[in-house]
C-alpha cells in the first residue's frame, strides 16, 4: 500500500518511546538540564552564609552553623529518634488515605448517586483548613501518635479522593462505547477502560496527597505531640536557638522532597504513554 | 438481512430546551453482503441508526431484527468503526487490535496471531508496538479497522469512519476498504456527509432528511464492480453525484 510506505517514511523520524538512551547521554542531559538549578541553589546558600556573617542578626545564623547544628543532633540521636517517629506517622496516615481515597473516589466517580451524596462533604473537607480539626482530635486521642496519623489521613485523602474522582469522570466516553460495542461487561469496562484512563489522575492525587501528608504532620508535630521533627523544632524554637531550628528545617525539606519525588518517579512509570 | 421497522428514537434535553427527535419512522432493509451507505446532512439521526443496529442504543419504538432474530445488545456477529478511531491510548496496536478478542476471553498468543495476521492484511507492519499518538490519522482508522475484523463479525459498522482524516488519504483508505469489502463477505453499514464517498463506495445508497430523522429515498448506485478508478468521469456517478447534491440542497434551506 503506497500511503503506508509514505506514512512510514514520516512516521520513522519518530523514534518509539522505548528505545534505549546510552547511560553517558542521560547523565549529561542531566547535567545539561539541572545546571541552571544548582547554580542558583548554590547562589542562595553563599547569600545565605554571607548575610549570616555580616548581619549577625539572631535570626539568621549563617549555613555552616545550620549544617553544624544538624550534624550535632544526629550524632546525639535526636534527629534518628524523631525523623522515625515521624516517618511512621506519615507512612501509616498516607497509606491508609490512599487505601480509602483511592476507592471512594473511584466509586464516587462511577457512580452518580453515591457522588451526588458524598460531594458536599468532600467540599467542605477540602475547602477548610485541616488544621481546624486538631483541637478535636486532640480531645479524642490526646497527645498519642494517633492525632498524628489521623491529622495525616485527612490531609492525604481528600486530595486523593477528589482526583480519583475527577480521573475517573474524564475518561473519554467514546472508549466506553467502544468496549461496549465489543460486549464488555461492566466489570471489563471498570477494569479494561476506566481504571487505565483515570490512572494519571489518580497518580497526580497520590502525589499532591504525598505533599500534604508531610505538611500535616510537622503541623501536627508542632501543634500537640511530643515527639517527632514538628516537636523538635518547637522544642528548639521556644529555646531561640535559631541554628538548630534552621538545621531542622533543613532536614525536613529534604524528607518532603525525597518523599514526593519518589512518588513522582513511580508516577511516571506507570503513565509513560500519556508523554 | 438487516430490518428495521417503525424504528423511533428520541433523545431528552440535556438544558431543558426540547427533546431531540432523533428518528421518527425508519423502515430499512438490508441484505446480506450488501454495502450500505447512510447519506445526509449532519442532525438527520444517521449515527443514531448505526449506534442502534450495534445495539448500543435502543429505540424508543420499533424493532430491528438480523436475520429475524431481534437486536436487544451488542454482539459478536456486528463490530464498529468509529468516527475518532476510539483506540486506547495506553495500548500499542497489537493490544488495540487485539481488544475485542481480550474481552471475549480469547488466550494472548492466540489473540495476537491474529491481530498480526490483521496488522500485514491493514499494511501497519513495523508499527505493531507504537502507540496511537505515535501514528497518523490515516494509520489510526487502519487500527480501527482491524480491531473490527479481528473479531471476524458479519456485519461491520462504520461511522463516518474517515471523516477525520486528509483527502488523500481518505481515498487510499476507500480503496482498501473496496478491496477488503470484495476479498471478504461483509455487509458493511457506511455512514458519511460526503456524497462522493456514499457514491464511490456503496451499492446502495440511503438519503436521509433531518429534524426529524427520516429515510428520504433509497437509491441503487448501479455501477459495476470493481469500479473504475476513474469514477468521477463516469457519467452514471456524476448524475448521481449532482442528484444528491441538489436533495442535500434542497434540505439546508
Amino acid at each position: 500500500m503506497a500511503t503506508i510506505t509514505r506514512d512510514a517514511k514520516l512516521i520513522s523520524r519518530h523514534p518509539p518511546a522505548s528505545r534505549a538512551v546510552p547511560f553517558r547521554e542521560k547523565i549529561s542531559a542531566f547535567v545539561r538540564t539541572t545546571r541552571a538549578t544548582s547554580l542558583a541553589l548554590l547562589g542562595g546558600i553563599l547569600a545565605w552564609e554571607i548575610a549570616g556573617h555580616v548581619l549577625q542578626f539572631s535570626f539568621l545564623p549563617p549555613f555552616s552553623a545550620a549544617l553544624n547544628a544538624m550534624w550535632r543532633m544526629t550524632l546525639s540521636g535526636e534527629i534518628p529518634r524523631n525523623i522515625f517517629a515521624s516517618l511512621t506517622a506519615l507512612f501509616i496516615g498516607y497509606a491508609l488515605a490512599v487505601c480509602v481515597g483511592v476507592p471512594l473516589g473511584l466509586v464516587m466517580g462511577r457512580y452518580r448517586k453515591v457522588d451526588y451524596a458524598l460531594d458536599s462533604y468532600l467540599t467542605i473537607l477540602l475547602a477548610s483548613p485541616s488544621i481546624l480539626f486538631v483541637p478535636i482530635l486532640f480531645s479524642i486521642f490526646g497527645t498519642s501518635r494517633l492525632t498524628q496519623i489521623t491529622l495525616v489521613f485527612l490531609y492525604a485523602f481528600i486530595i486523593i479522593t477528589v482526583n480519583a474522582r475527577s480521573g475517573i469522570k474524564t475518561v473519554d466516553s467514546s472508549h466506553v462505547e467502544m468496549a461496549r460495542s465489543f460486549g464488555a461487561s461492566e466489570r471489563q469496562i471498570f477494569s479494561r477502560i476506566l481504571l487505565p484512563g483515570a490512572l494519571p489522575m489518580i497518580m497526580a492525587g497520590l502525589r499532591l496527597g504525598m505533599g500534604r501528608g508531610v505538611r500535616a504532620m510537622i503541623n501536627g508535630e508542632m501543634l500537640i505531640v511530643l515527639i517527632g521533627m514538628g516537636a523538635l523544632l518547637r522544642q528548639y524554637g521556644s529555646r531561640f536557638d535559631a541554628a538548630s531550628v534552621y538545621g531542622l528545617l533543613l532536614v525536613v525539606i529534604g524528607i518532603a522532597l525525597l518523599c514526593t519525588s519518589t512518588i513522582q518517579w513511580i508516577e511516571q512509570r506507570v503513565t509513560r504513554w500519556t508523554m | 438481512m438487516i430490518e428495521l421497522r417503525g424504528l423511533e428514537k428520541t433523545f431528552p434535553s440535556q438544558n431543558g430546551d426540547a427533546p431531540t427527535i432523533a428518528l421518527a419512522g425508519v423502515d430499512l432493509k438490508i441484505e446480506t453482503d450488501e454495502f450500505l451507505c447512510i447519506l445526509g446532512p449532519s442532525g438527520c439521526g444517521k449515527t443514531t441508526i448505526l449506534k442502534l443496529i450495534a445495539g448500543l442504543i435502543a429505540p424508543d419504538a420499533g424493532t430491528i431484527t438480523i436475520d429475524g432474530v431481534a437486536v436487544n445488545a451488542p454482539g459478536p456477529d456486528r463490530a464498529v468503526v468509529f468516527q475518532n478511531f476510539a483506540l486506547l491510548p495506553w495500548a500499542n496496536v497489537v493490544t488495540n487490535i487485539a481488544f475485542g478478542l481480550e474481552l471475549r476471553g480469547m488466550a494472548k498468543t492466540a489473540r495476537e496471531a491474529i491481530a498480526l495476521d490483521l496488522i500485514r492484511a491493514v499494511g501497519l507492519q513495523g508499527f505493531e508496538h507504537h502507540y496511537p499518538r505515535q501514528l497518523s490519522g490515516g494509520m489510526q482508522q487502519r487500527v480501527g479497522l482491524a480491531r473490527a475484523l479481528a473479531v471476524n463479525p458479519k456485519i461491520l459498522l462504520m461511522d463516518e469512519p474517515f471523516a477525520a482524516v486528509d483527502a488523500q488519504t481518505r481515498r487510499m483508505l476507500q480503496e482498501d476498504l473496496l478491496q477488503l469489502a470484495h476479498t471478504t463477505r461483509k455487509t458493511i453499514i457506511f455512514v458519511t456527509h460526503d456524497m462522493d464517498e456514499a457514491v464511490r463506495l456503496g451499492d446502495r445508497v440511503v438519503l436521509m432528511s433531518p429534524r426529524p430523522g427520516q429515510i428520504r429515498e433509497a437509491i441503487a448506485v448501479a455501477i459495476p464492480r470493481p469500479r473504475p478508478v476513474d469514477l468521477d468521469q463516469n457519467p452514471r456517478a456524476i448524475e448521481l453525484k449532482t442528484y444528491l447534491w441538489q436533495q442535500l440542497r434542497a434540505m439546508q434551506n
